[in-house]
């Protein structure tokens, strides 16, 4: 009794192994075999570099509609920060990166210095770094309109948080900004915060919008929401080229102005040469950036249709980009002191 | 307890003895070296606030160095490039492969097969309930699409699945053996301990920056930091489990002649198996809670969407992935638990016998055979689901709106009269009093080495600073002042851990007392623990405003669970029969609690205390996304901005105080027990 189970059961429980083994070596086998032909053979995937503003975002929905459509490559976008995104490109994990704001060291580093990022021209818009607050806040105060009225009204923006004094409230710290020395170098009453992410920062400026209440912040154009709230920006001491030379801990001037340009892995050019050229004559307005991120971000619409409402209104741009005969857009190393 | 220790000579003299005898005994010596310490100390350096500016060791430096060392030879050196590269690749080949076939298999496959496993394992309820979840990765959707645009959360499941199951493995293949070797080898034992009790106070986010140094950003990094964080449990658990086989069984085995090795695969492993399963169990739950985390590190998967909740601010978006974050850990440590049920009863009841479970599985493989090809199904389809998002995204709101008029003056309260004067009041203390404190009681709880160790991690965390000013190849420059940031830092967990202790320690009192309310509170505990923080930030800051009170919010609710649950666990290893000797003497059940049960559970409401100091810990990072000073801050700034040294320094003043505070709320464990024996 005893041996003929043993004997039945042996085969039984080999039975079982070959029937999970061969499950999965199939699976695995077919799997493999239905992802190298699916669609795309032999392309590599692009990848495009979403960084958490969200114009960067609707730079990225567009390009990656134009390119999946039109060049037939597939796309990812890859949430991440600002500055992992340059060795990112290095160790080929990341395309490009469609909106570049400023970073000259990292320009010096990777596009003048070992070339493993290649410049890929201008964008278009041009970005605005500054000191802002609400709107109703300068029709009340109209010494805000400047930095010395912040000098002279401090006490308007105290919170628990900063008490005893002022808050001057900062995004996310992957921003590299000039705020802390700003403040200590104008002599203000403030202690800079940071909100941790935009969206922290934002929902914080929200609250306070609706209540009507100061709050004096770092913010900038192009941005979306600026369609929605109604921000008007802090005069700082004019920007000039001596006060960018200056160590970032003595910096006492305004932000310099922006041009926002683009970088891809130097290797694109041969391993995607329609993808390269492509990114290289991108080029658009703010008003075009801004209005496929208020699809995207207010009425909530997927990223191919907010794309591809751009895209169908704007078929001359877009063709524009595609075509060889089009002048790729200028190169330009970014001001020094951004 | 055997017998009381000798009263030394100077108590003896001093007629020190009784309670109050061994309070002074504990607290004499160290009070007696610390004293003239402080001082010396005040009359050399004066009585300043803080830590001196120009004491530093250049640890920002010394990181940031290495990171350029690395990224400089990546492609030449053979330990980067082949070694760690190659590990990498391995990850990322593996979870590929998983990725591929999940979607290979098709949602009926994956449905069906996930189904069965649930139904061997354990009950048609495990497998009801398996199914429903993983139904819900394909019925629970985001109709606008995510920010990498993808409206159906089943392909974000699937990999995150896919990479749950190769961090497990990984962490199977390297914890067991290592809990192996820890509980033959004491010397493995030592070496390991220290590295094991790192390893779990070390918040994630202080090792995400070296990660990404050593392998890139993407699946292998995500892989390895959740390996990291979720080992911990396997390996004490295989060890304990191991080493509580009882010495006679041993001795009965050994007896008949069996060598070491076949004592300890046949008797001791098969024995330990129900712990090993306990501790596997543990790894699922805290690989799943560090999801979001290394979605940071580009490890896609469902932290994608609840990342963006906190940089988009798509709220209702982020509460839905990450509530089918919470259900994948339900529905793992379900399935797990029911192995480690069936681990423990070693029964051979089988459902099924041999001949039929070849059929189910032949039967299996026909069904995804014929959706595949026969079919030709795919990924769950995109209509078959509705999306939640609005309902979420209108029910934070509504809670946000309702709840301001409240939240504004808790939070003011909170910040203006305990934060802000905490802060001040512990930032004010000069270093030395700090570290002759610190020095004080832990030699008083745990011994003169102890003390001694404490107090010089205490100095050793204010020397990671960097100078004033700090710039590596002139980047950006920073200020950090580890002191004056772990000082911030302490505050919050001060006031975290009180908040915690006075709402847990009462919810656990009453779960004990009251099975209704331990029946209602289990499913919110376990949700709390597992829902990604990331996803009540945002309307945390909605409702308190940027800053500390937001960020506290965070730790105070992952670690409320473990305060809960320590209290209620302590009140029941009350012993039955101290119980009734009470009621015979006629008390009240209330007087009882108080009198008796809540006393003999003081052990273990120590272990509580210390518990919820160490999630504390492990939560207090994110703080720093909402606007919280301190060493978080510190550390997220790091990681955003890639400032390597930054990031590295203030992790580790954060492992420092991590020590710490565990160390001082380590309540003896010998003495644990005497007390609650």
């Amino acid at each position: 009794m005893h041996e003929r189970r043993w004997i039945r059961r042996r085969p039984a429980r080999l039975a079982v192994v070959l029937a999970v083994a061969g499950l999965i070596a199939v699976a695995v086998v077919i799997s493999v075999a239905s992802a190298s032909v699916s669609g795309t053979a032999g392309k590599p995937t692009i990848v495009l570099a979403n960084n958490s503003w969200e114009g960067s975002v609707a730079n990225n929905v567009v390009a990656q509609y134009v390119i999946e459509k039109n060049l037939g490559y597939n796309v990812n976008l890859l949430t991440i920060d600002e500055i992992p995104a340059w060795p990112a490109m290095v160790q080929g994990k990341i395309s490009a990166v469609m909106e570049v704001w400023g970073h000259s060291p990292l320009y010096a580093q990777y596009v003048k210095g070992n070339h493993k990022v290649a410049d890929a021209g201008l964008e278009g818009p041009n970005g605005n770094i500054g000191w802002y607050v609400p709107t109703y806040l300068v029709k009340a105060h109209p010494e805000l309109a400047t930095w010395k009225g912040v000098k002279k009204d401090w006490k308007l923006f105290v919170t628990p948080q900063s008490s005893p004094q002022g808050q001057f409230l900062d995004g996310s710290p992957s921003y590299v900004t000039n705020d802390a020395a700003l403040v200590t170098n104008l002599g203000l009453d403030l202690k800079v915060v940071f909100a941790g992410t935009e969206a922290a920062q934002l929902t914080e400026i929200e609250q306070d919008y609706k209540a009507k209440k100061p709050v004096l912040f770092y913010w900038y154009t192009p941005q979306y929401q600026n369609a929605i709230y109604k921000f008007s920006q802090v005069a700082l001491p004019p920007f000039t080229t001596a006060c960018a030379k200056l160590k970032p801990a003595q910096i006492n001037c305004a932000y310099p102005p922006y041009h926002l340009y683009k970088v891809m892995a130097a290797t694109l050019a041969t391993q995607a040469p329609t993808v390269a050229s492509f990114i290289r004559r991108f080029n658009w307005t703010s008003d075009d950036q801004n209005s496929v991120s208020y699809n995207l971000a207010v009425k909530h619409m997927s990223n191919s249709a907010a794309a591809a409402a751009f895209v169908n209104s704007h078929q001359a741009l877009v063709k524009s980009w595609l075509s060889s005969s089009t002048k790729p857009t200028k190169v330009e190393p970014p001001t020094p002191g951004t | 307890m055997s017998a009381p220790p000798a009263t030394p000579v100077w108590a003896a003299a001093l007629r020190l003895d009784g309670r109050l005898g061994g309070v002074a005994r504990r607290w004499a010596p160290p009070l007696a070296l610390a004293i003239p310490l402080c001082l010396v100390a005040a009359a050399l350096e004066g009585v300043h606030s803080g830590f001196p500016s120009t004491w530093l060791l250049g640890v920002p430096r010394w990181f940031d160095n290495l990171n350029n060392w690395v990224t400089n030879n990546d492609s030449s050196n053979f330990f980067l490039h082949t070694i760690v590269g190659g590990f990498g690749n391995l990850l990322n080949d593996a979870t590929n492969d998983i990725v591929n076939l999940l979607h290979w298999m098709t949602w009926v496959g994956v449905l069906a097969v996930s189904t069965a496993i649930a139904w061997l394992v354990g009950s048609w309820r495990t497998a009801l309930f398996s199914a429903l979840v993983v139904a819900s990765f394909g019925v629970l959707q985001i109709p606008n699409g995510g920010p990498n645009g993808i409206s159906e959360m089943w392909p974000s499941a699937m990999t995150t699945l896919a990479l749950m199951t190769v961090a497990i493995i990984l962490s199977t293949i390297v914890g067991i053996p290592l809990g192996i070797a820890s509980a033959v080898w004491p010397t493995v034992h030592k070496l390991l301990r220290p590295l094991l009790d790192l390893m779990q106070i070390l918040p994630a986010f202080a090792y995400l920056v070296p990660i990404v140094v050593l392998f890139s950003i993407g699946n292998p990094a995500g892989i390895v930091a959740t390996f990291i964080y979720a080992v911990p449990p396997l390996v004490r658990f295989t060890e304990l489990g191991i080493r509580s086989v009882r010495k006679d069984v041993i001795e009965a085995a050994e007896s008949f002649g069996s060598t070491r090795r076949q004592v300890l695969r046949n008797v001791q492993l098969p024995l330990a198996a129900q712990a090993i399963m306990l501790g596997l169990n543990q790894v699922i739950m805290m690989a799943l809670s560090i999801v979001v985390i290394a979605s940071l590190i580009g490890a896609g998967g469902l932290g994608d969407p609840v990342l963006a909740a906190l940089q988009t601010q798509q709220i209702g978006e982020g509460f839905v992935a990450g509530l089918l974050i919470v259900l994948m850990a339900m529905w793992l440590d379900r399935t797990s638990a029911a192995i480690g049920e069936r681990a423990r009863e070693r029964t051979s009841t089988r459902r099924l016998t041999r001949r039929q479970l070849l059929g189910l599985w032949a039967g299996l493989l026909v069904l995804v055979l014929v959706a595949r090809y026969g079919l030709g199904l795919g990924d769950w389809p995109a209509g078959w689901g509705f999306s939640v998002v609005d309902n979420a995204t209108r029910a934070l709101n509504w809670v946000t709106n309702e709840f301001t008029g409240i939240a504004g003056p808790i939070s003011s309260f909170l910040t203006l009269d305990i934060l802000n004067p905490l802060q001040r009041y512990l930032t004010d203390l000069p270093w030395w009093l700090v570290a002759a404190v610190v020095g004080t009681i832990g030699w008083a709880r745990g011994g003169s080495r102890r003390g001694v160790l404490l107090a010089g991690c205490v100095v050793l965390l204010g020397l990671m600073q960097a100078p004033v000013g700090y710039t590596f190849q002139g980047t950006t420059s920073y200020n950090f002042v580890a002191w004056n940031d772990a000082m911030e830092t302490f505050s919050l967990v001060i006031v975290a851990l009180a908040l915690d202790l006075i709402v847990g320690i009462p919810l656990g009192i009453a779960a004990y007392r009251w099975r209704v309310m331990d029946r209602v509170l289990r499913p919110i505990l376990d949700t709390l623990q597992t829902l990604p923080a990331f996803v009540y930030l945002i309307p945390m800051v909605a409702l308190f405003g940027v800053g500390n009170v937001a960020g506290v919010s965070a730790s105070l609710i992952y670690a409320l669970p473990a305060a809960v649950r320590a209290t209620t666990l302590g009140l029941r290893a009350v012993q039955r029969d101290v119980l009734e000797a009470g009621q015979a003497f006629g008390s009240t059940r209330w007087q009882l609690l108080f009198k008796v049960e809540l006393p003999i559970a003081r052990p273990y409401l120590m272990l509580a205390v210390n518990q919820t100091i160490l999630l504390v810990m492990a939560e207090v990072v994110v703080a720093g996304l909402v606007g919280a000073g301190g060493l978080g801050l510190d550390v997220v700034t790091g990681f955003s901005r890639s400032e390597v040294g930054l990031g590295a320094a203030a992790g580790l003043a954060m492992v420092l105080m991590g020590i710490v505070l565990d160390r001082l709320s380590q309540s003896n464990p010998d003495r644990a027990r005497a007390a609650a024996s």
